[in-house]
């Protein structure tokens, strides 16, 4: 059969699959059987059995259920408090105030939660109360909080790069410590645009800077801050510097979030238990997605469908900065429909090839592509921060749009950042030794 | 005992074993870890390495991360944990959301069937053929192998409970929200409005779990 026709047959599947709310890790499942017993002569189950056995059965793979366990430890402790009194008097001097918390905040959770949906949740249920009580601008405080939620993808640990780093065999620490620089990069896009806004005179009623503090109390607020902080750096720097590979990296934080827990006497029996059943939970529904995307990309390889994808677009001769455009576009609209992991598991198992035969850098693409799935979390109709941040504030999905606007846009600008300056991303992986 | 509350005990018991296994990951993870902390130390201080090390720890975590994920299978199931698009699904009326609601998890209960003999038949294979791993310590293939069949299994049966539900009408469980799963999946009980109306994300948005599957019998 014409390779067009089929690659067209089998998009049209796949979305019938979706669309009709199989679960995405059955759609992939199905699609990916229905081509290989379509096909090719290759025996479906057994290679299901063998793909998925090869695909699960992986060191790398570990360390994602371990750095969800510990998100879901420090979600149930004090830190949401700690995080909000702790930077308060930090930043009450900037133009903005303490809408600076939540962009901090989830700046600082994201480095020990992979999650942008506990990264939200966590920030916001405590900030959105303080920041209106206060008088903030609520639609600002919202934003902001859809804004930096998405932060938890691209700062490390990240889940989702895990997930793009094991389907494109590269080296999990090397996104890691490419997600750093960009991550600090969109935290002062974001720090900028509210000082910018409020310079402005946006925030009418937003309370002015009365709430400065001299150094010694922003010290002594920042104290309960101090073990977090020496969390990220443990975990950050043992994977930088070598020491621990990721999954050892987490199993530790895993500990030592445990014990941080214990010590702040917010762990007990049950927030024990929910912890861990909700991270099996989480974890088991990621890996399946995983196996799913395995099976598809070795059925795809089978029918040849991205090799010929590659080679059309090398035949098209499109230069690489039209081929991300279009790329940006299409996983935007693939993102207002899909959530993150399942846009990455698609890109990994069908667009890759594509994108290696236009001479991208592998590493770099997994940050691009991190960055425009963080776009997508704050897309109405589904966008996941969207909903962390309705069910927070009772406000209607499209409001909270809204207010995430110009987040969006300035993850937009992000984006095009490093296009234009590739070594934003490749410059500390760079410098790593080996 | 009613076969619902076995039923049930079987899902929770496949992911109680889940759990465990992600915390025997996390214990052969760190003491792989404190064993190099400890040599690392003896090192610098000049005196011998004691060499410590778990015996084929990278091999040992591959395997029960495996288990983990297909062991939970049945019970995030049943929790509403796996993600699905129900963008269009919300917006049909009952009845035909119902049709859909049972195509889905006929195809469920037969893809995951499916499955489960094959995986049977990959640890039979590893079984007979007398398979091994590579490392340090040869751990037959067959036991995670056969985690994989055991957890596909539960799956299977917990897809075929779901649909015997919508069959007779009811809700599946796997409708119902989940509580606090912090995934991308996270899902939050909707604040305010019907919960059918608004949005129609693909999450599920119902507060009231454990009730429509568990009917007087």
């Amino acid at each position: 059969m014409d390779p067009a026709v089929l690659t067209v047959l089998l998009v049209a599947l796949l979305i019938a699959f979706l669309g009709s709310g199989v679960w995405v890790a059955l759609s992939l499942f199905g699609v990916a059987a229905v081509a290989v017993a379509a096909f090719t002569p290759a025996p479906v189950g057994q290679l299901v059995a063998v793909t998925v056995w090869g695909a699960g059965n992986s060191w790398e793979l570990a360390a994602l259920p371990m750095f969800i366990w510990m998100g879901e430890i420090l979600f149930r402790s004090r830190l949401s408090r700690d995080l909000f009194t702790g930077l308060s008097p930090w930043v009450a001097g900037l133009p903005g105030g303490l809408l600076h918390v939540n962009i901090l905040g989830c700046g600082l959770f994201a480095a020990v939660s992979g999650s942008s949906a506990a990264t939200t949740a966590t920030v916001g249920r405590l900030s959105l109360s303080e920041l209106g009580r206060r008088g903030y601008d609520e639609d600002m405080t919202i934003g902001t909080l859809a804004g930096s939620g998405t932060f938890g993808l691209l700062i490390p640990p990240s889940i989702i790069l895990i997930v793009y780093g094991v389907g494109t065999d590269q080296s999990i620490v090397r996104l890691f410590i490419a997600g750093v620089v960009p991550g600090l990069l969109v935290i002062a896009l974001f720090m900028g645009y509210v000082i910018a806004w409020s310079l402005l005179g946006g925030g009418r009623g937003a309370p002015s800077a009365t709430e400065n503090t001299g150094l010694g109390e922003r010290l002594r607020a920042a104290r309960n801050l101090i073990p977090v902080v020496a969390l990220i750096a443990g975990v950050i720097g043992a994977i930088y510097t070598g020491f621990a590979s990721p999954t050892e990296a987490a199993a530790v934080g895993v500990v030592l979030s445990l014990a941080l827990s214990w010590l702040t006497g917010s762990m007990s029996r049950r927030v024990f238990v929910d912890a861990l059943m909700g991270a099996t939970r989480t974890s088991c529904m990621i890996a399946f997605i995983l196996c799913g995307a395995a099976f598809l990309a070795v059925s795809m390889g089978f029918v040849g469908i991205p090799r010929q994808l590659a080679e059309w677009i090398v035949s098209m001769g499109l230069s690489p900065a039209l081929m991300l455009m279009a790329l940006t576009v299409f996983f935007v609209i693939l993102g207002c429909f899909l959530d993150g992991i399942s846009v990455v598991v698609l890109t990994t198992s069908v667009i890759l090839p594509m994108v290696e035969a236009a001479g991208i850098d592998l590493i770099w693409f997994g940050i691009y592509l991190v960055l425009v799935v963080e776009m997508s979390q704050v897309t109405p109709p589904v966008g996941f921060n969207l909903f962390v941040l309705q069910s927070l504030t009772g406000r209607d999905i499209m409001a909270v749009a809204r207010c995430a606007l110009p987040f969006f846009l300035l993850l937009a600008v992000a984006v095009l950042l490093i296009a234009l300056f590739p070594d934003i991303v490749t410059w500390l992986p760079g410098r790593m030794a080996g | 005992m009613k076969a619902r509350s076995v039923l049930d005990r079987i899902y929770l018991a496949s992911t109680v074993l889940a759990a465990c296994c992600l915390v025997l990951i996390c214990l052969v993870v760190a003491a792989q870890v404190a064993g190099r902390v400890v040599d690392t130390l003896a090192g610098a201080v000049g005196g011998n390495r004691p060499g410590l090390y778990v015996p084929s720890a990278a091999e040992f975590t591959g395997y029960l991360f495996v288990a983990a994920s297909f062991l939970a299978l049945a019970g995030t199931f049943r929790h509403g944990g796996h993600i699905r698009v129900t963008l269009l699904l919300s917006r049909l009326g009952g009845g035909a959301r119902h049709r859909f609601e049972i195509g889905c998890l006929v195809f469920a209960a037969v893809f995951s069937g499916f499955f489960c003999v094959h995986s049977i038949l990959l640890a039979f294979d590893s079984y007979a053929f007398g398979e091994v791993s590579v490392g340090l310590v040869p751990v037959p293939l067959w036991i995670p192998q056969g985690f994989m069949a055991l957890g596909l299994f539960v799956f299977t049966i917990a897809a075929i409970d779901d649909l015997a539900c919508a069959l007779r009408g009811g809700r599946p469980s796997c409708q119902e929200s989940a509580d606090t799963p912090l995934g991308e999946n996270f899902t939050v009980p909707e604040a305010s409005g019907d919960p059918a109306a608004g949005s129609g994300g693909h999450l599920k948005k119902t507060r009231n779990r454990n009730t429509s599957w568990t009917r007087p019998s």
